[in-house]
C-alpha cells in the first residue's frame, strides 16, 4: 500500500480533500495559474471599459452558457459516479461517467464551432486587448477539458474493468477532483468574460 | 552497481568533470577582463574566453546527462545497455569534436573558423551559444541520435519505469530540439524567434524532464522511500514545468518584435515558472524526511536537498525578479540577467549532475559511499562552490540594480560604459568570489583520491 | 424510505438555476454596478456550491477549503473592485 494512502480521518475529524494529495498540489497550480488571468483580466478590462464592453457583444452568449450547463451537467455526472462507487455500483458508476464524458465532449463541440466562427472572421490574439484574454483564457481552459477527459476516460475504461469498488476508488476521486477544478473555472470564466458589463 | 554496462558513465562524468574546470578557468579569465579590459589580449578576447566559457559548460552537462543516462537506464530496464562499446565510441568523438571546437575558437579568428568550416554551405555559426561550426553541430546530432538509439534500444528491451520514460522524453526532447540550431531564418525577428527554442525549451523546458529524472531516481535510491509515490511526484512536477514553460518560453518574446501578446502571454506563464521548482524542493525534502533507511552516502542526500534550493533560488525566484514585462524592460540585457544565468545553472543543472556524480561514482568504484573523510571533503566543495555562487549571484544582482539606475532610470542616464565603470567594484568583489569558488571546485574534485576507511 | 433525488442533484439543479438567470441577465442588456454584484454573486454560490458538494471539500481541513475558497473570493472580489474603479 503505497505510504501515501492516508487514513481518511485525522485525531479530530478533519478529513484530507477527496483522491491523491498530488492531484491537489496540481490543482492548486492551475488555479493559480486562471487566477493570474482573471485578476489581469479585470484589470485590464478597467483600463478599456468601452472596448470590452463593445467586443463582448461579438461573443455568442448562447453558446457560452449552453457550454456552462454542459460543464455543470458533467461534473454532476462525475460525482454521481463517484457516489456510485462509493457503494460498490461500478455498473451504475460507468455509466454516469460516460454520461460525463459525453457532455464534456459536448463543451468541446460547441467551443470548436465558436472558434471556427471567429477565426474565420480572421479573428485572432492581435486583434485587439478583449480578444487576446478571450482566446487566451478560453483556449487554456480548453486544454484543460482535454486534459480532464482524458483523465475521466482512463477513469471510465478502469471501472469497466473492475478497477475500482467500494474500498478503493481512490483514483476516480482524484480524476473527478481534478475536472471539478475545470468545471469551477468556467463558472467564474463565464460571467466575467461573456456577461458581466 | 547491479549492470556491468553502467560503468560507461564513468568516462562521461570524468570527461564532464575535466570541462567543468575549463568552464571555470575561462569565467575567470573573463571576470578579469570585465574590470581589467585588455587582459590576455589579443590572444584570448573576451568575446573567445565567453565562447569557450559558455560552451563548456553546454558541454559538460551534457556529458553529465549521458552519464546520468547510461547510469540509470539499464538499472531502472533491468537489463544490460544495449551497446556499451557505441557508448565509449560516442565517448571519445563527442570529446574530440568539444576539444577541436574549443582549439578552433582559441586558435583562429571566428571568421576564419567559420570559412575553413565551410559554414558558408550551411550557415549556423554567429549565434550566441550556438556559435559551434555547422560540422561541429552535425557530430552533437550524430552523437545524440546513437545515444538516444542506444538508450531506447534498452528501455524497448527491458522493464519500463517512470523515471526512465520522463528521462528518454527529456533526452529526445532535447535532440530534437537541438534541431532548431539549424533554422537560420534572414529575417532577424523569426531567427531569434526559433533561437528561443533552442535555449528556453532546453533550460525551461525539456532540460526540467531530465532533472526531474535524475532526482527522483537519486532519492529513490538514497531515501527507500516506495517508487510509486516519487514516480508520482516526477510527473506532478513535469507536468507543471511544461505548462508553464512552453508559453513561459513568450518571456523571451517581449522586445524582438512579435506581436504585443506575447507580454501578455509570457509574464502571466513564465511568472508561474517557480511553481515546478517550489514543487521539486518540497518534494526532495520530503522525500528525505520519509526516508526508510539511512543511506551512508550523505553527501548525496546533500547534493539532491541543494539542487532544490538552488535551483528554486535561482531559476524560480531569480527569474521571477525579471520575468514580468514592465520589469523586464528595464532589466533587459543587464547584469540582472547574469545573475540569474548563473544561480539557475548552477542551481539546477550543474547540481543536479554533481549529484548523480556523487551518488554513483562510489558505486562504480565499488562501495555504497566513500569514507567519511572523502564526503566531508566533498560536502567543503559542496558548501564553498554553493556559497561562492550566492554572493556571485548577490554582487551580479547589485551591479545590475546600479546598471540599471544609472544607464536606464534616471533622470539623465549614462552611457554603457560609463555605467560599467560605475558598477567595477561589483565586478572586483564577483571575481574575488569566483576564485573561492574555484577552490570549492578544486575541493570537490580532490575529495574524489582522498583514501580513508571506507563508509560501507 | 431512501430519497431518489440525491443531494447532488439538488446541487445541480441549483446551478442551472444561477446559470439560466446570468444568462437572461445577459440577455435582458443589463448592465451596470448592481447587475454585476448579481452576476459575481450567482457565481460565487455556484462556486461555492461546486467547492463545497461536487469537489466534497465540505468537512475536510480548513486549509485546504481556505485555499480554494479564498481563490474563488479572490478572483471575484478583484473583479469586482477593478469594475468599481474602471465603470
Amino acid at each position: 500500500m503505497s505510504s501515501d494512502a492516508i487514513d481518511m480521518t485525522e485525531p479530530d475529524g478533519r478529513r484530507h480533500p477527496p483522491g491523491d494529495l498530488a492531484i491537489w498540489v496540481f490543482i492548486l497550480a492551475e488555479l493559480a495559474a486562471f487566477a493570474l488571468l482573471f485578476i489581469l483580466y479585470g484589470v485590464v478590462r478597467a483600463k478599456h471599459v468601452e472596448l470590452f464592453n463593445e467586443m463582448q457583444l461579438t461573443l455568442d452568449r448562447n453558446a457560452g452558457a449552453l457550454n456552462t450547463v454542459l460543464l455543470i451537467t458533467a461534473s454532476w455526472c462525475v460525482a454521481r459516479a463517484v457516489a456510485a462507487i462509493r457503494k460498490g455500483a461500478d455498473g451504475a458508476s460507468a455509466r454516469w461517467m460516460a454520461c460525463g464524458i459525453l457532455a464534456g465532449v459536448g463543451f468541446l463541440v460547441v467551443k470548436g464551432f465558436e472558434y471556427s466562427d471567429k477565426f474565420d472572421a480572421g479573428i485572432g490574439l492581435d486583434t485587439n486587448l478583449f480578444y487576446m484574454f478571450y482566446i487566451a483564457l478560453t483556449f487554456f481552459h480548453f486544454m484543460h477539458v482535454v486534459l480532464g477527459l482524458l483523465i475521466l476516460g482512463f477513469l471510465l475504461l478502469k471501472t469497466l474493468r473492475g478497477g475500482y469498488s467500494a474500498d478503493d476508488h481512490l483514483g476516480m476521486e482524484t480524476g473527478a477532483s481534478y475536472w471539478h477544478m475545470v468545471d469551477l473555472v468556467w463558472i467564474v470564466l463565464f460571467p466575467l468574460v461573456y456577461v458581466m458589463r | 552497481m547491479q549492470y556491468k554496462s553502467q560503468m560507461v558513465a564513468k568516462p562521461y562524468f570524468i570527461g564532464a568533470l575535466v570541462l567543468f574546470v575549463a568552464q571555470i578557468l575561462f569565467g575567470l579569465i573573463m571576470g578579469l577582463q570585465y574590470v581589467v579590459g585588455d587582459f590576455l589580449f589579443p590572444h584570448i578576447p573576451f568575446n573567445v574566453a565567453r565562447m569557450v566559457h559558455t560552451n563548456a559548460l553546454i558541454v559538460w552537462l551534457l556529458m553529465g546527462f549521458m552519464g546520468a543516462a547510461y547510469y540509470m537506464v539499464p538499472e531502472e530496464s533491468e537489463c544490460e545497455l544495449y551497446s556499451p562499446k557505441l557508448a565509449l565510441i560516442m565517448f571519445w568523438i563527442f570529446l574530440a569534436a568539444a576539444g577541436l571546437t574549443v582549439v578552433g575558437y582559441l586558435a583562429v579568428p571566428y571568421a576564419t573558423l567559420a570559412k575553413i568550416t565551410g559554414n558558408d554551405l550551411l550557415p549556423t555559426m554567429g549565434r550566441e551559444f550556438l556559435e559551434q561550426p555547422t560540422i561541429t553541430k552535425i557530430g552533437i546530432v550524430v552523437v545524440a541520435l546513437a545515444f538516444l538509439f542506444n538508450l531506447s534500444m534498452t528501455f524497448l528491451k527491458g522493464r519500463k519505469t517512470s523515471i526512465t520514460t520522463v528521462m528518454l522524453l527529456g533526452l529526445w526532447g532535447l535532440a530534437i530540439m537541438f534541431l532548431f540550431s539549424f533554422v537560420n531564418p534572414d529575417n532577424l525577428v523569426r531567427d531569434k524567434f526559433y533561437w528561443w527554442w533552442v535555449v528556453h525549451l532546453w533550460v525551461e523546458g525539456v532540460w526540467e524532464l531530465i532533472l526531474g529524472a535524475i532526482l527522483a531516481f537519486v532519492l529513490i535510491k538514497i531515501t527507500g522511500v516506495d517508487r510509486e509515490v516519487i514516480e508520482k511526484w516526477l510527473y506532478v512536477i513535469i507536468t507543471l514545468s511544461l505548462i508553464t514553460g512552453l508559453i513561459g518560453t513568450g518571456h523571451h518574446y517581449f522586445w524582438i518584435g512579435t506581436p504585443e501578446y506575447w507580454q501578455w502571454l509570457g509574464s502571466v506563464f513564465s511568472a508561474l515558472e517557480p511553481v515546478p521548482f517550489f514543487a521539486m524542493t518540497l518534494f526532495a525534502f520530503n522525500m528525505v524526511n520519509r526516508r526508510r533507511r539511512e543511506h551512508p552516502n550523505r553527501a548525496a542526500t546533500l547534493w539532491a536537498l541543494g539542487t532544490g534550493v538552488m535551483s528554486f533560488l535561482g531559476a524560480g525566484v531569480w527569474g521571477f525578479l525579471h520575468t514580468l514585462s514592465p520589469v523586464n524592460y528595464y532589466t533587459h540585457g543587464t547584469q540582472i540577467t547574469a545573475a540569474h544565468g548563473h544561480m539557475a545553472f548552477y542551481g539546477a543543472y550543474v547540481m543536479v549532475v554533481l549529484t548523480i556524480i556523487s551518488y554513483a561514482m562510489p558505486l562504480m568504484r565499488g562501495r555504497a559511499a566513500n569514507s567519511n573523510a572523502s564526503q566531508v571533503l566533498e560536502m567543503w566543495g559542496f558548501w564553498l562552490m554553493t556559497i561562492s555562487m550566492v554572493f556571485i549571484t548577490l554582487f551580479l544582482t547589485g551591479a545590475g540594480i546600479l546598471q540599471v539606475w544609472l544607464q536606464r532610470v534616471s533622470t539623465t542616464p549614462m552611457g554603457f560604459m560609463a555605467t560599467q565603470d560605475q558598477v567595477a567594484l561589483f565586478y572586483w568583489l564577483r571575481e574575488g568570489t569566483g576564485l573561492v569558488f574555484m577552490i570549492g571546485l578544486a575541493v570537490y574534485l580532490f575529495s574524489f583520491f582522498k583514501d580513508g576507511k571506507s563508509a560501507a | 424510505m431512501k430519497s431518489p433525488i440525491s443531494g447532488l442533484d439538488v446541487v445541480w439543479l441549483l446551478l442551472l438555476a444561477g446559470t439560466a438567470y446570468t444568462w437572461w441577465l445577459g440577455e435582458s442588456g443589463h448592465a451596470g454596478t448592481g447587475t454585476m454584484m448579481a452576476i459575481l454573486a450567482i457565481a460565487g454560490v455556484k462556486g461555492a456550491l461546486v467547492i463545497r458538494d461536487f469537489m466534497a471539500l465540505r468537512g475536510v481541513k480548513l486549509l485546504w477549503q481556505a485555499a480554494v475558497f479564498g481563490w474563488l473570493i479572490l478572483v471575484l472580489a478583484v473583479n469586482m473592485a477593478a469594475y468599481w474603479n474602471g465603470n
